[in-house]
């Protein structure tokens, strides 16, 4: 029983050390854009479109 | 309700909003958050430029009803529906479905004269009926 509770205790840890190592390092950035018929873009950090909205929204934020 | 009345219970209910804007359909503000006119003013000019930019992102033009930009410092949402425009700011990672769902209640809560022109003319024809 001892034995079967260090191992529980052990993977545990390990998933634990897992994420936290490996996780996203920080907040995640995304901008969406949807449209009266219904339809929906995700623009990804890095691209232009992305970089666009996010210029405009980054000065509407400082204010 | 009015768009002043609505935004204040928006910023009563929503705890994750910072500041708002209420546009009418020709960009005028009808209501905001701010005390500050020129803040105001240049919160309604971001929410339109940002809305221009998401209107040219697609080849095919149609009318944007929905932007999130979501920042390491902030977001910034903006919606658009029955000819009115809400624009808010929040903190760092905001719970998205629930900004969007609190400003589509403001915004369907609000009714008052959509034009401030046509107030503006309404009070002059009283004014010229007084006379």
């Amino acid at each position: 029983m001892r034995r079967l509770l260090r191992l529980a205790l052990l993977v545990g840890l390990a998933i634990w050390a897992w994420r936290f190592f490996t996780g996203s390092p920080g907040p995640q950035q995304r901008a969406g854009v949807s449209y009266v018929d219904g339809s929906s873009i995700v623009l990804e950090p890095g691209s232009a479109g992305f970089e666009r909205l996010a210029s405009i929204a980054r000065s509407a934020l400082r204010q | 309700m009015d768009a002043a009345q609505a935004l204040q219970e928006l910023t009563e209910l929503s705890s994750q909003i910072e500041a708002a804007v209420v546009l009418g359909a020709d960009g005028s503000v009808l209501a905001s958050t701010y005390d500050d006119p020129a803040r105001s003013a240049a919160l309604a000019s971001s929410t339109l430029e940002l809305i221009g930019a998401a209107f040219e992102l697609n080849a095919q033009p149609r009318e944007v009803t929905r932007v999130e930009v979501e920042l390491e410092d902030g977001a910034l949402f903006v919606l658009r529906e029955g000819g009115r425009t809400i624009a808010a700011t929040t903190g760092p990672q905001p719970t998205s479905g629930l900004v969007v769902y609190d400003l589509r209640t403001c915004l369907q809560g609000i009714h008052q004269p959509e034009s401030p022109k046509k107030e503006r003319r309404s009070v002059r024809k009283s004014k010229e009926g007084a006379e």
